[in-house]
């Protein structure tokens, strides 16, 4: 199967949210060079596709139908940003946008936006999924430390030895020292000691 | 009765680091003015005004600024890097005039106040690496001028040899106009890489391949050498050890077709003949038709309107067939490879069927693909004897 380059949009679905009808041109004709296929989109008009991307203009903020804020964390949000005052920035944060442009705009930087937007989008996703692996490896923590207790009283053996002999076991049985852990403490049985 | 005169600017260093580039440009441009000045085709004159940068940066920016605001133009014909590109870019969009911008590059570019009539990426990069991926090996060392050019050409040559599970041995840097070069040189044939890709542009790309063959004859080695830029007056600046170099051009002076054949002879009527013209000076000459043929059927030197003429007007330039593609600015050409000889020409091997549509984004990049499956001439496949001559 062919491979796209990775800096390559073609194919890629954007909404496009924008009041001023010289910017939303612009938009539209430099997502045609880019190969992004683009809808234009006013808040309160239903969507019927899932969006790769989203560009919307600041003077639509706030978003405040549950409708109009459908798409916000399904997809890279790229702000249009018309002045610079705390206030308007703070509206943009609420959609956590993963990139922006100034306006009015021009042709350049918006190929720069999209990618930044797709690869930071993607970067914030990779760390969500380490962050969920680490809470849970933290949850379990609490279980292995029991299954280790109970492994020390159970065989009279320091902590480092216990907690080896736990995990050779886990090895042993194709199963992750948590699982083993969740089990030795549920039903007190002490894993097998090999080698 | 005198016609009017249009105010055209044009930037192009004759000094500096790329000077011979710049010559080239400004003696192929000033062909097109005079040739046109005479045609009773045109019912105005170009009236030239010509601005030297000597090469330096900053002074794109002066010398851009002093044309718009002293002269009035509001067409400008010239620079050749992207980063002297770069320095206009922002006074010719600010100011809404236009720049017909003759060299190659590495696109990522799109603005509506720039004519880009060099070849896009995906005309010179794309065609000469497959080539390589395809015919001689997986493993390219490459070595370039520290900017922009050789930056994403690398970045693209990566995508396209990772693709093809080949390895970039090495990437080596000079800043713009260095001549040390042997401490590259010595690397390259303690490491004895199957293929060398070099993007160097100017004196220090010379100084490289007379190092460069020089220490490979001695070593008795034979490694090929990639060019997306190398053009007739360069080989004949870097005298005998230019020859056998790989390059991909939509322009070569020994293209068959009869506009460049009587092109070929009126610039050496008027330049020597012993002189050649060049890719970035034949770009410029036909970016000076470009912009007379969309003034002359636009009636106006209104930026807009001449843009607007100018897109899908088809001209048979020297190289071709050639017209401006009005989704992006860009021009279709047809791309071309050819290996340079002994006698300071290059044999062209290879070319599209027909003008490629410029990819300026590389949107369409399928970095799996060939083109010599998809578009060659006379049958060169992957696994075709490579340097076939096309008649």
């Amino acid at each position: 199967m062919s491979k796209l380059s990775s800096f390559s949009l073609r194919g890629r679905k954007a909404l496009v949210a924008i009041k001023d009808e010289r910017d939303a041109s612009i938009v539209r004709r430099q997502f045609e060079r880019l190969g992004i296929d683009s809808t234009a989109w006013a808040p309160g008009q239903a969507i019927d596709f899932a969006p790769d991307v989203t560009l919307i203009d600041d003077e639509l903020l706030p978003l405040e139908a549950p409708m109009q804020r459908r798409f916000v964390g399904r997809c890279p949000i790229i702000a249009l940003l018309g002045t610079e005052t705390p206030s308007r920035l703070k509206l943009v944060f609420d959609l956590d946008p993963a990139s922006f442009l100034v306006k009015p705009l021009r042709s350049a930087g918006i190929y720069a936006a999209v990618v930044m937007a797709f690869e930071r989008s993607e970067r914030t996703n990779d760390l969500k999924q380490q962050i969920l692996k680490l809470e849970q490896r933290l949850r379990s923590r609490r279980i292995v430390l029991a299954a280790v207790l109970q492994v020390m009283h159970s065989h009279a053996l320091a902590e480092p030895a216990a907690f080896a002999l736990i995990r050779r076991a886990a090895m042993e049985q194709r199963k992750t020292i948590e699982e083993l852990s969740a089990e030795i403490a549920a039903k007190g049985i002490p894993p097998r000691a090999t080698g | 009765m005198t016609k009017p005169s249009v105010p055209v600017g044009i930037i192009c260093s004759q000094s500096g680091p790329y000077q011979a580039m710049g010559r080239e440009i400004l003696k192929s441009a000033m062909m097109a003015v005079d040739e046109i000045n005479n045609q009773a085709e045109f019912d105005f004159s170009i009236a030239a005004h010509i601005r030297d940068p000597r090469g330096i940066i900053s002074e794109y920016h002066t010398v851009c600024d002093d044309l718009i605001r002293n002269v009035g133009v509001e067409h400008i014909i010239g620079c050749y890097t992207s980063a002297s590109r770069k320095q206009v870019l922002p006074i010719v969009e600010r100011t809404d005039r236009l720049l017909w911008y003759p060299a190659r590059y590495e696109g990522f570019e799109c603005s509506d106040n720039v004519i880009y009539v060099g070849a896009s990426p995906n005309h010179n990069v794309l065609p000469l690496v497959r080539y390589a991926l395809d015919n001689l090996s997986r493993e390219i060392f490459c070595v370039g001028s520290n900017y922009v050019w050789t930056w994403e050409t690398n970045r693209v040559t990566r995508e396209l040899v990772s693709a093809s599970e080949g390895h970039i041995l090495a990437e080596r840097l000079l800043e713009l106009g260095e001549s040390a070069v042997g401490h590259i040189v010595d690397e390259i044939i303690r490491r004895k890489p199957p293929i060398v890709f070099n993007t160097l542009v100017g004196s220090s790309s010379y100084d490289f391949i007379r190092a460069f063959r020089a220490a490979a004859e001695a070593a008795n080695l034979d490694i090929p050498m990639l060019s997306c830029s190398l053009c007739e007056p360069e080989l004949a600046i870097v005298g005998p050890a230019s020859a056998g170099c790989i390059t991909s051009s939509a322009y070569f002076e020994s293209i068959q077709l009869s506009e460049n054949r009587s092109f070929v002879a009126r610039w050496k009527a008027r330049y020597g003949d012993d002189s050649s013209p060049s890719v970035d000076g034949q770009s410029a000459y036909v970016a000076v038709y470009l912009l007379a043929r969309a003034l002359q059927r636009a009636g106006t030197t209104d930026i807009g309107e001449v843009r607007r003429a100018a897109a899908g007007y088809r001209y048979n330039s020297p190289q071709g067939p050639v017209w401006i593609d009005g989704s992006n600015n860009h021009c279709v050409l047809t791309p071309r490879l050819a290996v340079s000889n002994a006698r300071g020409q290059f044999d062209i091997f290879w070319e599209a069927d027909a003008p490629v549509k410029p990819d300026p984004y590389l949107t369409q990049l399928d970095v799996a693909a060939s083109p010599f499956r998809e578009t060659s001439r006379g049958g060169t496949s992957p696994n075709a004897p490579h340097l076939r001559v096309v008649k």
